[in-house]
């Protein structure tokens, strides 16, 4: 999709108002995270089912690795929901935000006969929460605001000079 | 959206700023939801969290008299308050038990004179002002009355004593003497404890009427606990200290005449929570119990016991069962008092405790947002497997947490209630009087085993 794509009003005011609440959502689930001094991914990864399971419950088991996770973890999550909120190199931001909710979906999927200890606020057959925010990131990805609403607006008026 | 806003033109334009600064607004909003939930959920000083630092830390000199399991235990959560310069140890177990709490307290810089005698003691050691006894039971009235006519106070481990006349006796000398006297009954200082029965249960009211009680205190079998050879005490001074056997010294709690059994040595803690929660003294009890499983020619104690009592409070009538197994330790121990509105779980274990709102009673979340419970989680989730008892079944409660972290030893926040009560600065939490109306509640549960029959309290058994 090309980032000269128009939007009516609504359409740019829909992509925004989504762009904005993923961001939000990212922002405080890293603000979180970074404000929680006990907290550590490793009992979400030793509760990897599945394929992956192997490689997310080896992380736990190198201390130092973990430590690097979590740090990217919980910064990764707070730079993409800066970039998502504020528009700014939102393209990046959205990429990234798959990626990352893409590992927590294949670290914990929701498929048949696999059970899990950490309690679930609903019920999931394949499709979860995390896959429909990949599915909306990537609605955010093909058809960009940032460059209209946005810090991206700079950039790309700079770069069109 | 207008061609304008997305074709470029050359510099950047007024209109350039506003849409391309739009959201920041949203940003600020974010911050100011952040720091709102910051400080809403910011734990809430209900009082207990903190224990008051006395400003008078003017020196208590302390003598400790049994040095076993439970008085080295006391030993340790005394050294880590200020204030206090330790004097003597008393135990009969030279070679063991005493030499253990010396080394200990010499780490410490503490250095001390060691007795077998708790006499010599008393007679020698002429400027003590406290001593803490965690001696066996039946030894507690007479070790307790020698050190309050010693100008002594007294911090002395529950059981009160393992007879009521003892009893008696260590509340007319407390009397007589007018010195404080705390019975060990650690859990009334202990700030999650004093959370549940000041904020939950008499300010906020929060289980409604309590209408029953249920509490246990399981254990897994224990064998003989058994000595090191080379520590072994001769029989003419174990006679002289009222033991028959090296194992009878090791395993007084399990002989009449020593001990109370494992409803004195276990269930008294938690019944005596019955009756503080309830502010009142039970009616009857009726048991059951017996040597069941162990010889009864080491095991002259009962092995399992099981309680009910009646209580008659202001709200009504309130049935409280206890149990003690000392051959299963299914469900460890801990207490819940049930009412028409919730029902709080609580343990000494720091890591037990909720309090679960019943469906029908109102939501608690001023509750939450006082500070008084944690924020509420569902128990049980809905039944997935279609089967449905009837349309009464009532769905799962709400659980809240006891936000009251206490991660000190267990004694801790008593034996500082003890020597603030001897500076002057707090009430005694367990004076001797409520101690004698607990052991009048537990020791009749051994007479009504025996009798195999329900036995009724006259209220006039609880006042000296």
């Amino acid at each position: 999709m090309r980032a000269d794509t128009k939007y009516s009003n609504w359409q740019l005011a829909a992509l925004v108002a989504l762009r904005v609440m993923i961001g939000w959502h990212f922002l405080y689930e890293g603000l979180t995270k970074l404000t929680t001094p006990q907290w550590s991914a490793a009992s979400f990864l030793l509760e990897s089912k599945w394929i992956f399971a192997g490689i997310f419950k080896g992380i736990t088991e190198n201390p130092p690795i973990l430590s690097i996770v979590n740090v990217f973890n919980t910064w990764g999550l707070i730079f993409i929901g800066l970039g998502l909120i504020m528009g700014c190199l939102s393209r990046i931001a959205t990429v990234a935000g798959m990626v990352l909710i893409g590992l927590y979906y294949l670290c914990n999927p929701p498929f048949t006969g696999l059970y899990y200890a950490i309690p679930s606020e609903g019920s999931y057959l394949i499709v979860n929460k995390n896959l429909i925010e990949i599915a909306a990131l990537l609605v955010l990805h093909l058809f960009p605001t940032g460059h209209i609403i946005g810090l991206d607006r700079f950039f790309y008026k700079l770069r069109s000079k | 959206m207008d061609d304008s806003s997305t074709t470029p033109k050359k510099g950047i334009e007024r209109r350039d700023f506003i849409q391309g600064l739009a959201t920041l607004p949203i940003l600020g909003l974010f911050t100011l939801s952040w720091l709102n939930k910051i400080i809403h959920d910011r734990p809430k000083d209900v009082g207990l969290s903190k224990r008051a630092i006395p400003e008078d830390l003017s020196d208590i000199n302390v003598a400790f008299l049994g040095t076993g399991e439970q008085g080295y235990i006391l030993l340790n959560a005394c050294l880590k308050l200020p204030g206090l310069k330790f004097k003597a140890v008393c135990d009969v177990w030279e070679s063991y038990n005493q030499r253990r709490a010396t080394q200990v307290l010499k780490k410490y810089k503490h250095e001390v004179n060691t007795y077998m005698d708790y006499r010599e003691m008393l007679s020698e050691e002429k400027d003590l002002d406290a001593v803490i006894i965690a001696t066996p039971d039946f030894w507690h009235a007479d070790h307790t009355v020698a050190c309050l006519e010693a100008n002594l106070h007294v911090y002395c481990e529950k059981e009160m004593s393992n007879t009521l006349e003892g009893a008696h006796r260590m509340v007319e000398a407390a009397r007589k003497t007018g010195k404080l006297l705390q019975i060990g009954h650690q859990r009334r200082s202990n700030p999650r404890y004093l959370h549940c029965y000041n904020n939950l249960i008499k300010d906020a009211g929060i289980l409604g009427r309590i209408t029953a009680v249920n509490g246990q205190w399981n254990r897994s079998v224990q064998s003989d606990i058994g000595w090191p050879k080379k520590y072994v005490i001769d029989s003419v001074t174990l006679k002289k200290f009222g033991y028959e056997s090296m194992h009878q010294f090791r395993n007084w709690r399990w002989y009449k005449g020593l001990g109370g059994g494992p409803i004195v040595d276990l269930g008294s803690h938690q019944i005596d929570i019955f009756n503080w929660f309830l502010e009142t003294q039970p009616k009857s009890v009726l048991a059951s119990g017996g040597t069941d499983y162990y010889s009864k020619d080491t095991h002259e104690w009962y092995d399992t016991v099981l309680a009910i009592y009646e209580y008659e409070t202001k709200q009504g009538i309130v049935r409280a069962n206890y149990q003690t197994l000392t051959t299963n330790s299914s469900e460890g121990y801990f207490e819940n008092f049930l009412g028409d509105q919730g029902t709080l779980h609580i343990s000494e274990s720091a890591n037990r405790g909720g309090v679960y709102r019943e469906p029908t009673a109102p939501q608690w979340d001023k509750w939450v947002s006082s500070g008084y419970l944690g924020a509420p989680a569902k128990v049980t989730p809905q039944s997935t497997t279609g089967a449905v008892l009837d349309v009464r079944e009532t769905i799962g409660p709400d659980r809240h947490n006891i936000p009251v972290v206490f991660n000190d030893p267990y004694h801790l926040p008593h034996l500082e209630n003890f020597f603030n009560a001897i500076r002057g600065l707090e009430k005694l939490n367990c004076p001797y009087d409520v101690g004698y109306e607990t052991a009048v509640t537990v020791l009749k549960v051994n007479d009504a085993v025996e009798m195999a029959r329900r036995l009724d309290f006259d209220p006039k058994e609880f006042r000296i």
